[in-house]
């Protein structure tokens, strides 16, 4: 007799510790660390997306190295446009403060379709107080110059009226005689 | 004795909470050198932060009246992320309404070539027109969040909708549960994507990159607990601002100021 009687209770107890065993294992194997920490989700997460690479920097970044440009670009009423906009992210021109490629500069019709992204008054919808709109070709033949001119053979793009105001004063043209 | 165990146990957790607040702050000090201290800090403050959390109330503004639609803040968005073609994380829509009170909208490649071409479908004059810059609402109730089954999506505590690429499976129900839209499974990674508010650039103390870049300031962020900021003074002052959807009950932080009625 003896210990006989209870044997059923013993298999039930040393299931049921198996179950938990087992059970803790497989959380500690399913759940990752920091899991639960904050809120449920991984703690880690936060920090992954705080190591993102930071691909484009601020004008002051790109101006910092390129003072000629920054005397233009700040003078101008295009002071607010991005550098990054028309040349391409910081981070495929500089990587850990060396420089590992040439960005691209614009060119040619490459400039004008650059220019029309904003400055095509066909497209309606822009307000009058952000930006100035011009039709093309009516501007090119307005200003009596040839239709298949770039912008930029009037316009710098960095101050886009600089060249114009410097025409002006040459001309001793002091006030806007256009529409 | 039970009594003693709580006692026990909470100390064991404060414990290991501590150990591990400073093991991230920590590593964030090791990582805000690199990179971003050449460069001034856009949001005040920011570099100073330490814990994991912020103690800052972010606001992300866009103002419609102002938009010309220029798909520069696509363009910088795109870049910064290398998003695959064909999915957006923010994208420009164009709003037209004509003299009947018909609505066309349309958003070519979600705006990153720029609106080049007139829409040449509108049988009646056109009355109105405008841009709408779309992008991650930071719902302060995000049902994303409440739908992931795997606890890959999350709301940290200084209000970011943030996704883990490690955890999230792919499955989907987050980008049905967006009210607006903004979530898309990246093609590459197999796993939900979205706007993050460049929150990798914000706590480096730089603005997101599609409000550094935007060239007549239609896309706002900043500190509402900082009173001197432009998000707080456009909050606090009489403009018209509106949220999209609020009958979703999401409580976005995105807002918007001029947004038309015909806005969805």
């Amino acid at each position: 007799m003896g210990d006989n009687h209870n044997t059923h209770v013993k298999w039930v107890v040393g299931f049921l510790t198996m179950a938990a065993i087992l059970g803790l294992i497989v959380k500690k194997v399913l759940v990752p660390e920091g899991f639960g920490t904050y809120g449920h989700y991984r703690a880690g997460a936060i920090l992954d997306e705080f190591n993102r690479e930071t691909r484009h920097m601020t004008n002051d970044s790109c101006l910092s190295c390129h003072p000629f440009i920054k005397e233009m670009h700040l003078e101008g009423i295009h002071r607010t446009v991005s550098c990054e906009f028309c040349h391409g992210p910081y981070g495929d021109h500089i990587r850990n403060g060396k420089k590992v490629a040439t960005l691209p500069v614009k060119k040619g019709e490459e400039i004008t379709a650059l220019c029309l992204r904003c400055h095509n008054q066909i497209i309606r919808a822009r307000p009058k107080e952000s930006i100035k709109m011009i039709t093309m070709p009516d501007h090119l033949e307005n200003k009596k110059v040839q239709t298949d001119h770039n912008c930029d053979q009037c316009h710098n793009v960095h101050a886009p009226l600089m060249y114009v105001k410097q025409a002006r004063e040459m001309m001793h043209m002091s006030s806007r005689e256009d529409k | 004795m039970d009594r003693i165990r709580a006692e026990i146990n909470n100390d064991r957790r404060a414990f290991i909470k501590k150990v591990l607040n400073g093991t991230i702050a920590g590593s964030l000090l090791l990582v805000i050198p690199a990179g971003a201290s050449e460069v001034a800090e856009q949001l005040s403050g920011m570099r100073a932060e330490q814990s994991i959390f912020t103690k800052k109330r972010f606001a992300f503004i866009v103002d419609v009246t102002r938009c010309i639609g220029c798909g520069s803040c696509c363009v910088a968005d795109k870049l910064e992320y290398n998003v695959p073609d064909g999915n957006y994380r923010t994208w420009v829509e164009r709003y037209i309404i004509d003299d009947e009170d018909n609505v066309y909208v349309d958003s070519p490649d979600g705006g990153l070539g720029g609106y080049v071409e007139p829409r040449k479908d509108i049988p009646h004059p056109v009355r109105d027109t405008f841009f709408v810059p779309k992008l991650c609402n930071m719902c302060k109730k995000p049902s994303c969040v409440q739908v992931c089954p795997v606890g890959a999506t999350f709301q940290t505590e200084d209000g970011f909708v943030l996704i883990d690429k490690e955890r999230c499976v792919g499955c989907g129900y987050c980008i049905q549960a967006c009210p607006y839209s903004v979530r898309f499974l990246n093609p590459e990674t197999k796993t939900a994507d979205k706007c993050t508010w460049c929150y990798h650039r914000v706590r480096k103390g730089l603005l997101p990159a599609c409000v550094n870049v935007c060239p007549v300031g239609a896309r706002k962020f900043g500190d509402l607990d900082d009173h001197e900021s432009e998000v707080y003074k456009i909050l606090h002052l009489p403009h018209v601002v509106s949220v999209l959807k609020p009958g979703m009950g999401n409580k976005p932080a995105l807002h918007y100021v001029g947004l038309r009625r015909e806005v969805v």
